[in-house]
């Protein structure tokens, strides 16, 4: 998978994000992004361990490889199940074993976990999360999903 | 109070006379008048209701940002000044719990919608954000005298011309309630969740939201809630109203909301936020 970043597009896009969650913030209120870094977004590779679909929040537990052979294991939080569903995603989607990307705002205080943004299945599947979306959005569905992740890739 | 039950023979003679004389559309409607008792009673109820605004075809999702706009500054009491100057905004909300918010704040919440049935003499409100249903009586009662407390109180309501007026009491102490809006400088820099602004607090044992509900046009609902309180605010304060978006498609139709696997634990104590720890979060 092509990860190289773009640096224009990303720039762009992370402004978008910032406008939206700061002028459209209806939704993921069951927690806060205190915990997160909205500003940057850093894309994270590895084996899914465990797929919660759950209220309040999907959790992602992924087991990702560092060059230097460690394994390092990311704890990753999605909106509810509720409103991903209305964004396409399934439950069935994603099993332990898959490999997958995910565009994350990672934690604050550098430890491994992440607020999804984007998650880009092996089979081609993208699926947005809705967090920080207008309620416009919400109602109407994700729009164009991005192709391949924006993040800067996790080393 | 409580109605004498010659007051109640008198209300519901006078509504069923109403009803067999086909004046009632214009001089009062349906929930106004006795509960309906016979098959006939019924169906002119029925055909009451199908006059009414149309709140019930589709449901309806959240275009307002979740917090509420105190911008307008309420006539404060002294201890809820205090209150607000003492306030620290934790890590996180006070609902990183399972448990369901409470009216008024349950209704703000974006991303799932809230759908409306009725049947004579009550409308129903899903409300998904918590999995929890409004029953609002529009059969003409008075509130009770010492509503037990409860997270969406209880509520009555009626028409005014095209407007739903809802009046709800007895709400539990623990709802999840906004009481003002955080100056800028006091945010935590970087702190983009729409919720970090909002000053929640405790609300008094005799809250009473008085909510006026209204199509502005066929896909966009109003509701504008004044919020009496006489521990926090020396007069009502009528809040900004909020609006939703009627949505008819499949992805806009009512879900479940079980709420089973949080693992979100705020800290009471020190408020901070710890995340993916789910024994400790569940145990509470």
């Amino acid at each position: 998978m092509n990860q190289q970043r773009r640096p224009k597009l990303s720039a762009l896009k992370l402004a978008l994000v910032a406008l939206a969650t700061l002028s459209g913030p209806v939704a993921d209120a069951h927690h806060s992004f205190a915990k997160f870094d909205m500003a940057k977004l850093t894309a994270v590779s590895g084996t899914v361990r465990e797929f919660t679909w759950a209220n309040p929040h999907t959790w992602l537990i992924i087991m990702v490889k560092k060059p230097n052979g460690t394994t390092e294991q990311w704890s990753l939080v999605a909106s509810s199940p509720n409103m991903l569903s209305r964004w396409g995603w399934n439950a069935a989607d994603i099993k332990p074993g898959d490999k997958v990307t995910v565009d994350v705002h990672p934690g604050r205080d550098g430890t491994a976990i992440g607020s999804m943004q984007t998650v880009f299945l092996a089979n081609g599947k993208v699926l947005a999360d809705p967090a920080g979306s207008t309620g416009q959005a919400l109602a109407s569905g994700p729009g164009k999903l991005p192709a391949k992740p924006q993040g800067q890739p996790y080393k | 109070m409580s109605k004498t039950p010659a007051s109640r023979l008198k209300k519901f003679v006078s509504g069923a006379l109403l009803v067999s004389v086909g004046a009632i559309a214009q001089v009062g409607r349906a929930q106004e008048t006795a509960v309906p008792r016979t098959a006939a009673q019924q169906a002119r109820a029925w055909q009451e209701i199908a006059q009414e605004p149309d709140l019930w075809q589709g449901t309806w999702q959240s275009i307002s940002p979740i917090a509420d706009d105190f911008s307008k500054s309420p006539d404060y009491t002294p201890s809820a000044l205090a209150y607000i100057k003492a306030y620290k905004p934790a890590e996180d909300s006070p609902f990183t719990n399972c448990k369901p918010l409470g009216l008024p704040f349950v209704q703000n919440i974006g991303g799932m919608p809230m759908k409306f049935f009725q049947s004579p003499g009550m409308i129903a409100i899903y409300v998904e954000s918590s999995g929890v249903t409004r029953f609002i009586h529009t059969d003409g009662r008075q509130h009770s005298a010492q509503p037990n407390p409860s997270y969406l109180g209880e509520s009555i309501g009626h028409w005014e011309g095209d407007t739903l007026v809802v009046d709800t009491t007895g709400l539990a102490p623990d709802t999840v309630f906004q009481l003002g809006t955080l100056s800028k400088g006091a945010l935590k820099e970087g702190d983009h969740s729409p919720i970090a602004s909002v000053i929640f607090g405790p609300h008094g044992p005799n809250l009473r939201l008085v909510e006026r509900m209204r199509l502005v046009d066929f896909n966009t609902l109003e509701i504008q809630t004044t919020l009496h309180d006489d521990t926090l605010f020396k007069t009502p304060y009528a809040l900004a109203p909020r609006r939703f978006l009627r949505g008819i498609e499949r992805r806009n139709e009512p879900q479940e909301w079980a709420c089973t696997d949080n693992r979100d634990y705020l800290d009471p104590t020190t408020g901070k936020l710890e995340v993916n720890v789910k024994d400790k979060a569940q145990n509470r």
